[in-house]
């Protein structure tokens, strides 16, 4: 998703890990964990104008 | 069209099935246990602020199904016009309604008319309106250039069209207009039995 966000066009983008996200189930947990599996904020601007992003 | 291309269709309208299926299953029975935490629960997991979760319908609260919280750093500020793509029953929306204020215009999409119409219920019991569309994050139904700011919360991870979603979300915003999205993201490529798996894949 960061590499699709930069590749459309969209500059200042930034995520970071959402810390306390995991699944109900322990077996769902478990395969997500094998597959790297995780929940992220992704911000990002597209360019010109006058952006509120803050950093 | 090619073999390849009509599996890929075929694909898509039963992930779109499943995931009208699965999300109105949890609006309409947001007692029932899911792989996922959803609700109030999952809300607060989330640091949702407790007032706004006091404020909203109790049914906006109870069939959340986010995966964080996209307001955390979306900036708001009133008289944006946000966009809310996956809105799903509505809390997110309601919140952002809340703090673009009256001057404020905030617009939702999902796949699914009635959760639409039952995120508008929603919104008008908190005393803010909303609009929302049924269409598809690959398709998004508002105007080039239309939107300030663009939240969501676990949704664009559902689409077998990422890169196209993106260009979407870019192609609605404002120049200067921003995202704030929190969503799964996977590091390794998942196998082709969980991408050939709607119900798997809508999870």
């Amino acid at each position: 998703m960061f590499r699709l966000l930069e590749e459309s066009g969209f500059t200042r983008v930034r995520s970071a890990v959402v810390p306390r996200f995991r699944f109900r189930k322990s077996s769902t947990q478990n395969a997500a964990e094998a597959y790297g599996v995780k929940a992220v904020m992704m911000m990002a601007v597209k360019p010109g104008g006058d952006s509120g992003a803050a950093a | 069209m090619t073999d390849a291309a009509d599996a890929q269709a075929s694909l898509e309208a039963m992930l779109k099935d499943e995931i009208i299926r699965m999300y109105q299953e949890v609006a309409d029975q947001p007692q029932g246990e899911f792989h996922f935490f959803h609700g109030r629960e999952a809300a607060e997991l989330f640091d949702y602020v407790p007032e706004w979760l006091d404020r909203a319908p109790p049914a906006a609260v109870a069939s959340f199904a986010g995966v964080g919280n996209p307001h955390e750093r979306s900036n708001l500020r009133p008289g944006e016009t946000v966009l809310d793509l996956g809105s799903g029953a509505g809390l997110d929306a309601i919140i952002a309604s809340w703090v673009v204020g009256p001057t404020g215009r905030v617009i939702g999409v999902d796949l699914n008319p009635s959760m639409c119409l039952k995120a508008q219920a929603h919104a008008a019991a908190s005393g803010v309106s909303m609009d929302c569309h049924e269409g598809r994050m690959e398709d998004i139904p508002v105007a080039d250039a239309s939107v300030d700011v663009v939240i969501s919360n676990g949704v664009i991870n559902l689409s077998f069209r990422k890169r196209r979603v993106v260009e979407e979300v870019y192609r609605v915003l404002k120049p200067g207009g921003r995202i704030s999205i929190t969503d799964i993201v996977s590091a390794k490529q998942l196998s082709q039995s969980i991408v050939n798996d709607p119900k798997l894949w809508a999870s």
